[in-house]
């Protein structure tokens, strides 16, 4: 097997054994299976629906579950690696090739993976590490009328209260401001808004 | 915050004794500024420039106290709603002497009550940068524009007395959280428009 573009580690042993499996399929069955394939990779947090339509499709097509879930182990090598390394459609069918799946059924797969990796890159990006990661912000806004202080008041206050990701906790931060920091705040957001434009 | 009580207008004739007007002045200006649990210690302060007891310069802090912030609680501006606060056989020079004296700090006064008035944690200041993320574990080649905002935060300055703390807070947003955020403050703005054209 030559080089692989996917991955630079070996590939285990069982992979081409999985791919030879694979290769008996038959064209209908292997389109099946990569739907499903696909609609897992683009809802990752589905695995509850992910492992019933593989049953269903080891019922379906008188497989056994467990090899199945091998295949598909090693099916998902690529797919995984591709989209660390930003691979083509091309660089995929090559692989699929090289690890000894069929080019009839490689190329059907590539197609696929070339339909799908807009929506899979802009997935991997958001799983990206971000720190304090804002989620949401609630506001309010109004007039202090009085205090224990001062009688009358009339002026205007703005809260904000901004939800933070800490880590995989949600926290809540209060803040208050005075009408002139919240003008100040607003054109500061848009100047940044400028900026994130200008690098897009 | 207290009301006047009968007893504070006795208290206040102690003034008379007072070496000068500067005195009375400095003297009324620590007794708006000074929490009610601080006004004891300022009252042994008082006492050696004012040659009385510790007792009546107590009472004498107090009514200095209670009155500078009655004035300012109602929001009395005019010479005359100062004056009809005295009762009438209230010496007449020292009467005209603090209606003065607290005209002049009025308004000093009132910006000191708002900025120390409860509230949540303030913002006090803010930065933010833009960074491009090219490469993470989950993707090797990218170039993301992302943005990191700091906000010095206080918390409530009465609870900290003299020594605010202020934290700062690190948060991060991607082009579409800014962008929906704009649109919340832009909301904001178009609301607080038709507040104040009202």
């Amino acid at each position: 097997m030559g080089l692989l573009n996917f991955t630079r580690d070996p590939v285990p042993e069982a992979v081409s054994g999985d791919m030879h499996n694979l290769n008996q399929l038959s064209a209908q069955q292997f389109s099946a299976l990569t739907e499903v394939l696909f609609r897992f990779l683009t809802e990752p947090k589905e695995v509850e629906r992910f492992l019933t339509q593989l049953s269903d499709f080891a019922t379906m097509n008188k497989i056994s579950l467990g090899p199945l879930k091998n295949i598909v182990k090693s099916i998902l090598l690529v797919p995984n690696g591709a989209l660390k390394r930003n691979l083509s459609s091309e660089q995929v069918r090559a692989d699929f090739i090289a690890l000894g799946l069929s080019e009839e059924k490689a190329s059907y797969f590539a197609e696929q993976w070339k339909v799908n990796s807009p929506t899979l890159t802009r997935l991997a990006v958001g799983q990206t590490l971000m720190i304090n990661q804002l989620i949401d912000m609630e506001w309010k806004f109004g007039v202090t009328a009085g205090s224990s202080e001062l009688e009358k008041v009339g002026s205007i206050f703005l809260q904000l209260k901004l939800v933070i990701k800490k880590g995989s906790r949600l926290e809540n931060v209060y803040v208050e401001l005075t009408l002139p920091q919240f003008y100040s705040f607003l054109h500061e957001m848009e100047r940044v808004k400028t900026s994130l434009e200008s690098f897009s | 915050m207290a009301a006047l009580r009968d007893g504070d207008f006795v208290a206040l004739q102690i003034l008379l004794k007072a070496p000068s007007k500067d005195a009375v002045r400095q003297l009324c200006q620590e007794c708006f500024s000074s929490p009610p649990a601080a006004l004891g210690p300022l009252a042994q302060r008082a006492c050696p420039g004012l040659a009385v007891s510790a007792e009546e310069a107590e009472q004498l802090v107090s009514a200095l106290h209670n009155l500078t912030r009655h004035v300012v609680y109602r929001g009395l501006t005019r010479a005359e709603d100062i004056l009809c606060l005295f009762p009438e056989n209230f010496h007449q020079n020292l009467k005209n002497l603090l209606t003065k004296i607290i005209l002049e700090n009025i308004s000093a006064w009132r910006n000191e009550a708002q900025a120390s008035q409860i509230s949540l944690p303030r913002l006090v200041d803010m930065d933010w940068r833009v960074d491009i993320k090219t490469s993470s574990d989950s993707i090797v080649r990218m170039a993301v524009p992302t943005c990191l905002l700091q906000l010095k935060i206080q918390e409530d300055a009465a609870l900290c007395g003299n020594n605010p703390v202020v934290s700062a807070l690190t948060v991060e947003l991607s082009k579409e959280t800014l962008d929906t955020m704009l649109e919340g403050l832009g909301r904001i703005r178009d609301q607080l428009s038709a507040v104040a054209n009202k």
